[in-house]
């Protein structure tokens, strides 16, 4: 979530445009017998662009495993940029894969840029196992059920607070109402909430919901839901319930670390990095009485990688994300869970992990599968995403 | 005949080629090349920007049929606002900027120091270009914030019982931050105007008995009104297409136009993002409209058109 980031991703690419080049000289001189050594030493890569925590922080114990290392380009999380970036610039050309949040599926499969999955590839060997919940999700089909994506990670996105400034005890796993983000005394002047539209609005209708207001699907507003929710925003931001409207992962943390505010709207990791500053067991994440920001990423193949011959590695790539030793990295260090959480167990126990560690899993197996009986699922690309983003505005504006 | 057809055709060449000739002979090239390169660099991206303010954004497509739903959704949401809010923040910054920015220009650049003080002076001005933008901004929120630096000092002297709310995230943050970081703006281009002025210039209006101020008014300004312009655009464009500060410091509560037109780039709604675009165009064009003649009128001659 910050600018910009297109500036970054054009100047990336031109830079691997570079590589590329280079890269090809290289390869010339290595068949010239110039720099055999060389050649036949480079692990095989996957190039993929896309939300940087779909990442492991270190691809080498990938590389232990399968034997291909994969190159990420970091994207933002706008949707739009990301868009963009396929349409526009073709990074396809470039790319093998692309990992975002669910939704992009629906416009850039049906228009050629992403290649439709094939679930009988004979590397693709965990996707029988893996669950209906995940692979059948919005986050890997579009509405006509076609296979596009592989699922990676998700997690029930909540609030952050400090206990003490909302009145529950310290580790408490009692459910709290979101009324601590939009209205309440205690947190009143205290909140920090995000002020990108597909992050927050959806949040609030789901409280407006448990208020008595009906809607269609909370990730899709129509016009008259988004300004029902935008009329309800700009009255407690008038009210001076919001102390700020952030914009960035890190503002997340720094409002957390700073105490400028006791309550935010935040990804689960922002708690993590403000606990490692604060102190253990400072900031917690909270259960909620209505539900959550449930979210996944998925990976896609690009459309014209397939044809660069790469298939297998991809596949190989696919495939590891489905497993147990992606899915206990991502969760002991992001707090994300994923589908086939059971082989991420499996795998700690096997690896001889610490029995804490173990546990630390098994707990985010269990609170991932708690939260995720709640609603709603958040969604990048609404099709009233238009009249959303513009009442959004008038809620900036007010 | 056609020996005949073809001569005719040679001659009637040769004139055209002539006319051209004369054509270019009596304009200046320069001008014409300027002025092509002018229509297609600027004229031309301003005609499509402002020709896709009529289309609309169906779930991230643009739909190509001319309609007027993207100006009327402009208005009727108020997103129209961001354009005054950000013309009048901008406003401010650049006067205040000017307030502060040409006592200090003129000090240095005509105040008795040694040049390597001088040097330093100009040093400090130019390092902060050399550092991100947004590293330096987010400084700030630790010093403005509730718990930051200044409310901590205000507690612990008793001057304030409870921290100062609108130090951060209003529309004070956004214009302290903005004035920080475009100070040298302002500056440098005054300072190097008034470096140029001749002291002996500014001995003759003491020897004729002018005052300082009407010395500093009637002959220091108007001869350093060029780079006071330089500087004004500068600051002024700057701060009209700010993001960073009015991101970090506004918390989201001072909506300014870049901030406007990333959302709409969120959902690809590039019509809107040119209408935003157009909008604000039109009224810098109508604010130079009003500025001119007020100029010309307040006796700024050098900004005549006029030879």
């Amino acid at each position: 979530m910050d600018d910009k980031f297109s500036t970054t991703s054009q100047i990336e690419l031109t830079r691997r445009s570079l590589l590329g080049y280079v890269g090809a000289a290289a390869g010339a001189a290595a068949l010239a017998g110039v720099m055999p050594k060389a050649a036949s030493a480079a692990t095989p890569a996957v190039k993929a662009y896309g939300v940087p925590t779909s990442a492991l922080k270190d691809w080498t114990p990938m590389e232990k495993s399968i034997g291909i290392t994969c190159e990420l380009s970091g994207a933002n999380n706008d949707v739009g940029v990301f868009m963009r970036d396929i349409m526009a610039s073709d990074i396809g050309k470039e790319m093998d894969i692309f990992t975002f949040e669910s939704g992009t599926q629906n416009i850039l499969g049906p228009k050629g840029f992403y290649a439709r999955l094939d679930e009988k590839h004979p590397e693709l060997t965990l996707w029988q196992r893996t669950s209906d919940d995940w692979k059948r999700s919005p986050l890997a089909v579009d509405p006509d059920g076609n296979q596009w994506g592989v699922p990676m990670i998700g997690n029930a996105d909540s609030f952050g607070y400090f206990p003490a400034a909302v009145g529950v005890p310290a580790g408490s796993t009692e459910e709290l109402s979101w009324s601590l983000v939009f209205d309440d005394e205690k947190t009143h002047g205290r909140v920090a909430y995000g002020k990108v539209y597909a992050y927050s609005m959806g949040t609030a209708a789901l409280y407006l919901q448990s208020k008595g207001a009906t809607f269609g699907n909370l990730a899709d507003l129509t016009p008259a839901e988004a300004k029902t929710v935008a009329d309800f925003l700009i009255e407690r931001k008038k009210a001076g319930q919001f102390r700020t409207l952030y914009d960035a992962f890190e503002e997340q943390i720094q409002l957390l670390t700073n105490k400028e505010v006791d309550v935010i709207n935040c990804w689960e990791p922002a708690v993590r990095e403000a606990n490692n500053t604060l102190g253990p067991n400072t900031v917690f994440y909270a259960y909620t009485k209505e539900g959550y920001n449930k979210w996944g990423i998925a990976a896609y193949i690009s459309a014209q990688a397939i044809a660069r011959g790469n298939g297998d590695n991809i596949y190989k790539v696919l495939n590891y994300f489905l497993g147990g030793e992606y899915h206990a990295l991502q969760a002991r260090d992001r707090g994300y869970g994923g589908p086939n959480l059971d082989l991420a167990v499996e795998y700690a126990e096997k690896s001889g992990w610490s029995a804490d560690e173990v546990a630390a899993l098994k707990a985010t197996e269990e609170k991932v599968r708690k939260k995720f009986t709640k609603p709603y699922v958040s969604f990048t690309t609404p099709k009233n995403a238009s009249a959303m983003e513009e009442e959004w505005q008038r809620f900036l504006n007010a | 005949m056609t020996t005949q057809t073809n001569l005719a055709e040679a001659g009637a060449g040769d004139s055209f080629l002539k006319g051209i000739s004369r054509t270019l002979s009596r304009t200046d090239i320069a001008f014409v090349v300027i002025l092509v390169a002018w229509i297609f660099i600027v004229v031309l991206p301003l005609v499509i920007l402002f020709a896709f303010s009529f289309f609309t954004t169906e779930y991230y497509e643009t739909v190509y049929k001319p309609t007027l739903d993207t100006w009327i959704g402009l208005f009727s949401s108020g997103r129209f606002e961001v354009a005054f809010r950000t013309l009048r923040l901008a406003l401010t910054v650049t006067l205040i900027e000017f307030a502060l920015g040409y006592p200090f220009a003129l000090w240095l650049a005509k105040a008795r120091m040694r040049s390597a003080t001088r040097a330093i002076y100009l040093a400090m001005l130019t390092i902060p270009f050399f550092l991100d933008t947004s590293s330096r901004t987010i400084i700030w929120r630790a010093i403005l914030g509730q718990a930051g630096l200044i409310n901590t000092i205000l507690m612990h002297t008793g001057l304030v019982a409870h921290p100062v709310e609108w130090l951060l995230y209003s529309e004070f943050s956004v214009h302290f931050g903005l004035i920080v970081a475009l100070y040298p703006t302002m500056v440098l281009p005054a300072y190097l105007a008034i470096s140029l002025i001749d002291d002996t210039l500014l001995e003759a209006s003491k020897d004729l008995g002018a005052t300082p101020r009407q010395t500093l008014t009637r002959v220091v300004l108007p001869l350093s009104l060029p780079g006071v312009l330089a500087g004004i655009v500068f600051t002024m464009g700057s701060a009209l297409a700010a993001w960073v500060e009015p991101g970090m410091l506004g918390g989201g509560f001072v909506n300014l136009l870049s901030n406007s037109i990333e959302s709409a780039y969120t959902a690809l709604r590039y019509p809107v993002v040119a209408a935003l675009s157009a909008f604000v165009i039109l009224l810098l064009l109508v604010l130079l409209a009003l500025m001119y003649p007020l100029m010309r009128m307040l006796g700024f001659s050098s900004l005549t058109l006029k030879s």
